[in-house]
């Protein structure tokens, strides 16, 4: 079944996902895409008569990050009295979850307090092995080369290694806990299920405290090693360690001002609470061997509703390591182009997705139509934009680097955009076939950014032919698909125009730059393109208007998303930065300030959309408000970040600093 | 046992479907009276339901009958209200001829209940077997659940022990359309046998192999683990579906220590 995170956390080889009541639905070792370990794994009571499952309705729930770490606070509330405050995190430097459970009861419980789990160990059911190890007082499930172990402080008193589903239903260790006592089976193989159980006597105004150690190691000594050595050091200590570590993380963030926001109430705190967010999510999104990153942690690994998100796009991950860049951290771009090199196809191109390491994702794009074009040209864009920001030496070493990819990316390109239109191919929503603005807005960029890197390696004849072909793409762009309506089409699809209006024609814009400001008649297209979007497009909810994909989009109901909407945030705000300060009775106050005010309500929008722990999903649901699908969106983070940095440098230019070189 | 129930009347161009919900003070007579005056005045009952567990003092009788369209129904909704033993009634037409209940929802031991094709579980069930790993012991924890709320509920409503116990689950399983249940179980050793004639599961699912039949073993063996207080095992040994006469399933404790790979293949500790 599918479930949406409310939080996540780890470390570079652990990422886990969790529901707002403590309950996890995912645990990724060594990789962020592979394996995701577990089914389920939450806490229970047995109050002397039933089961009190912390996920169930019967509790209620808060949960939030310990301000700026990975660390997450849950507090559950049953109306009997019962309490319970989780802590959860991992360990910074070795691949284990530390879960503490503090339990209080108004009314004192008598009963029992189980840790229940549900392993998939190497993501599959099949040919699993579990066993308590009674004398270590570990339970431990494996496959192959992955071992996945529980150690518990105080020790657990009873237990039961079962099968999970299978004929002989009493020895299911979630059956098994029914009636309070558990049957200490020591071992079993297949498709199994575990469970730890401690008596439970709380007096009312006292607590008892519970840690579990959820450690991940390639073998079975390194496993008890790790988890004995974590159980020797103090709680405090541990939490102190993995608290310190995110902070010294966060302190090489760009540092934000945003003066001036006064007037918008909380929404300064807000929005530095966020950028941190955003920088801590990608944090975790992103594999720290190879450089790439998933979408969003896996949630629908069956693809019962969607393709899947945890893999990696390159689309998403050039605008993810650029905003990472942005913030503070160019070591992201570094390792992502590196990880380009070794994954670009023979053809030159960019594949649909990949895995982190490189290999080829399931992709429905394995055909010349069916590929997306526009990933070869973010790409390239992408490196062309570090390239610029990179000075001496460094600018150097990385042309040096990645030139034959640039070569053969834009070759790719020159291929599929003999006419001035890139040749069919599918969308960046894939979900057409055909020519598209935003696809030949992508090629226009690579064609230009390789360019540029071809100039700068002295290549002019190379760069002469690329800035031609990129012009060409412009200009036919513009001559085929501007419609006398104030808007791009959508593209060509079966060979007709369509007129449908897509969000992602502000690409001519941002992220692309196809469109200059600068120039009159662009920046006209521009501004019709904001107002026509914002009128087609729009979607009322939480107080203001989300963006959807299209006209008519059916993907999970047609949600307003958070890409599209903080890309006209965005662009509003590029907008504002353009147009000239001028002292005295500045004639473009006016102009700025509306753009700044427009593109401020977008982004509140946005913010409303996050789980309660502040997470940023891909959608907004248009009905309810709350957040939609693939939690947290790694593109959705990046964007906010790019907006931040964008208000904050609109802040301070309004507030008269000078800008930063 | 099976009858036709919610289904389509059959197609009659001169007759339309009408249900009447008639409200009656449970006095001696009036019941009776009621259906004097229905077919007197040629409303053809195809179904009838009597409802007299809501109030002491009331009764409700539902019906579905055939009526043939030139009548005005109007006045006979009328005629029929002022007839003496008639508290209140209501009336409407079926327009696609479909009976159903015309109290909207119904519940079974004491949650909502739907009636469904046989057919239609029946392929759900089928969906498992050729899409699920370990659909056997998914169905058996599917209807294991079942049967132990059942017990819980009877629990709840009524004295129920291991000597009653059987007789009850029989006639639930008739009440619902499940099968007849013949159960053959000795209440010290919780050993014993169900056979089941008309397994709503094996009568439509065409020839198999194996037993299909798990999820009512599952929901045997919960109801018997819930009325015993200790873990009983429920096996289909043969199944009408594998081409066996009727539907078998063996009763038996849980053993405690038995191998458990042996236990899977049917051997008792």
């Amino acid at each position: 079944m599918i479930k949406q995170p409310n939080v996540i956390f780890g470390n570079s080889e652990v990422l886990v996902s969790m529901g707002r009541k403590g309950e996890l639905f995912g645990f990724f070792y060594p990789r962020r895409d592979h394996a995701q370990h577990v089914e389920e794994s939450l806490a229970c009571i047995h109050t002397g008569e039933k089961l009190l499952w912390t996920n169930s309705n019967e509790w209620n729930a808060t949960q939030s990050y310990i301000e700026d770490t990975n660390i997450v606070s849950t507090k559950l509330y049953h109306a009997s009295g019962i309490r319970i405050s989780i802590i959860d995190m991992v360990h910074p430097e070795v691949p284990v979850l530390i879960r503490r459970f503090k339990l209080q009861a108004q009314n004192g419980v008598s009963g029992k307090f189980y840790y229940y789990s549900n392993f998939n160990v190497g993501e599959t059911s099949k040919k699993n092995s579990g066993f308590c190890d009674s004398e270590a007082r570990l339970i431990a499930q494996y496959w192959q080369d992955y071992y996945l172990g529980l150690y518990t402080l105080p020790e657990f008193t009873e237990w039961q290694v079962g099968k999970a589903m299978d004929t002989i239903w009493w020895t299911n260790s979630k059956y098994d806990m029914e009636d309070g006592k558990l049957q200490k089976n020591k071992e079993d193989i297949g498709n199994i299920n575990n469970a730890a159980g401690w008596e439970l006597e709380i007096k009312p105004g006292k607590a008892e405290e519970f840690i579990i150690f959820l450690g991940a190691a390639p073998t079975r000594p390194l496993l008890y090693k790790r988890l004995r050595e974590l159980s020797k050091q103090s709680l405090d200590y541990l939490f102190e360690k993995t608290r310190e570590f995110w902070i010294v993380w966060l302190s090489k963030k760009k540092v934000l001002k945003l003066p001036g926001l006064d007037a918008y109430g909380s929404l300064r705190q807000e929005l530095f609470n966020s950028y941190n967010r955003a920088l801590l999510n990608l944090y975790l999104l992103n594999d720290h061997k190879y450089g790439s990153f998933v979408a969003a942690p896996e949630f629908d690994s069956n693809f019962e509703k969607c393709g899947g998100y945890g893999f990696c796009w390159n689309r998403d991950s050039s605008e993810l390591v650029l905003a990472l860049k942005h913030s503070g951290y160019p070591e992201y771009c570094e390792k992502f182009f590196k990880w380009c090199i070794g994954a670009q196809m023979a053809d030159g191109s960019w594949f649909q997705r990949y895995w982190l390491d490189g290999s080829t994702a399931p992709s429905w794009g394995n055909f010349e139509y069916s590929t997306q074009i526009d990933e070869t040209g973010s790409t390239l864009y992408a490196m062309d934009v570090y390239y610029r920001i990179l000075e001496g030496l460094k600018k150097v070493d990385f042309l040096e680097e990645v030139w034959i990819s640039v070569l053969r990316g834009a070759e790719y390109l020159m291929k599929r955009s003999k006419s001035g239109l890139h040749e069919s191919c599918m969308d960046l929503w894939e979900t057409y076939y055909g020519t598209f603005t935003y696809t030949n807005a992508a090629v226009y960029a690579g064609l230009m950014g390789a360019a540029h890197l071809a100039e700068e390696n002295k290549e002019s004849g190379l760069a002469k032919r690329w800035r031609k072909r990129a012009n060409l793409v412009k200009q036919a762009t513009l001559e085929r698909f501007w419609l006398k309506e104030g808007y791009f089409a959508k593209g060509i699809i079966n060979d007709r125009l369509d007129k449908t209006l897509d969000a992602s024609s502000i690409g001519t814009y941002i992220p692309f730059g196809m469109l200059s400001p600068k120039d009159p008649l662009e920046r006209d297209m521009i501004l019709f393109t904001i107002e026509n979007i914002q009128k087609k497009l729009s979607s009322p909810v939480n107080d203001y208007y989300g963006i959807r994909r299209y006209e008519n989009d059916q993907y999970i109901n047609g949600n307003p998303w958070i890409v599209t909407t903080l890309w006209l945030s965005e662009a509003l705000f590029a907008l504002a930065l353009e147009l000239p300060y001028e002292g005295g009775l500045d004639p473009h106050a006016k102009t700025r300030k509306r753009f700044t005010e427009q593109g401020i309500k977008f982004l509140k929008w946005a913010l409303a959309g996050t789980t309660s722990a502040g997470l940023l999903p891909e959608q907004v649901d248009k009905s309810t408000g709350k957040p939609a699908w693939a939690i947290p969106l790694g593109w959705s983070c990046s964007l906010l970040l790019d907006n931040i940095l964008l208000l904050d440098k609109l802040c301070r230019k309004t507030n008269g600093e000078k800008p930063e070189s | 046992m099976v009858q036709d129930l919610c289904m389509f009347s059959g197609w009659d161009e001169d007759t339309e479907i009408v249900w009447f919900k008639i409200s009656y003070p449970r006095e001696k007579g009036n019941l009776a009276a009621i259906l004097n005056f229905l077919e007197e005045h040629g409303v053809d009952i195809k179904i009838g339901h009597i409802d007299n567990t809501e109030t002491e003092a009331e009764g409700k009788y539902s019906i579905f009958s055939k009526i043939k369209k030139e009548m005005d129904l109007e006045k006979l909704a009328q005629e029929m209200k002022a007839f003496g033993p008639v508290k209140e009634i209501e009336y409407g037409i079926s327009k696609y001829k479909m009976i159903y209940a015309v109290d909207f929802t119904m519940n079974v031991i004491g949650v909502r209940a739907i009636i469904a094709r046989a057919k239609t579980l029946a392929d759900v069930i089928k969906t498992f077997y050729d899409n699920a790993p370990h659909a056997e012991g998914l169905l058996i924890q599917s209807g294991l659940k079942g049967g132990i709320e059942a017990a819980k509920y009877f629990k709840s409503i009524m004295a129920i022990d291991l000597k009653n116990a059987p007789d009850m689950i029989a006639e639930l399983y008739r009440a619902v359309g499940w099968g007849l249940l013949d159960i053959k179980c000795d209440c010290e050793s919780m050993t014993g046998r169900v056979i089941v004639k008309d397994s709503f599961i094996a009568d439509v699912w065409g020839e198999a192999d194996q037993p299909v039949c798990a999820f009512m073993s599952g929901y045997l063996a919960g109801y018997f683990t819930e009325v015993a207080g200790r873990t009983i095992q429920v096996r289909e040994v043969s199944c009408k579906a594998a081409g066996h006469e009727v539907c078998e399933h063996i009763i038996s404790p849980a053993p405690d220590s038995a191998k458990l790979e042996h236990l899977m293949r049917g051997e008792r500790a």
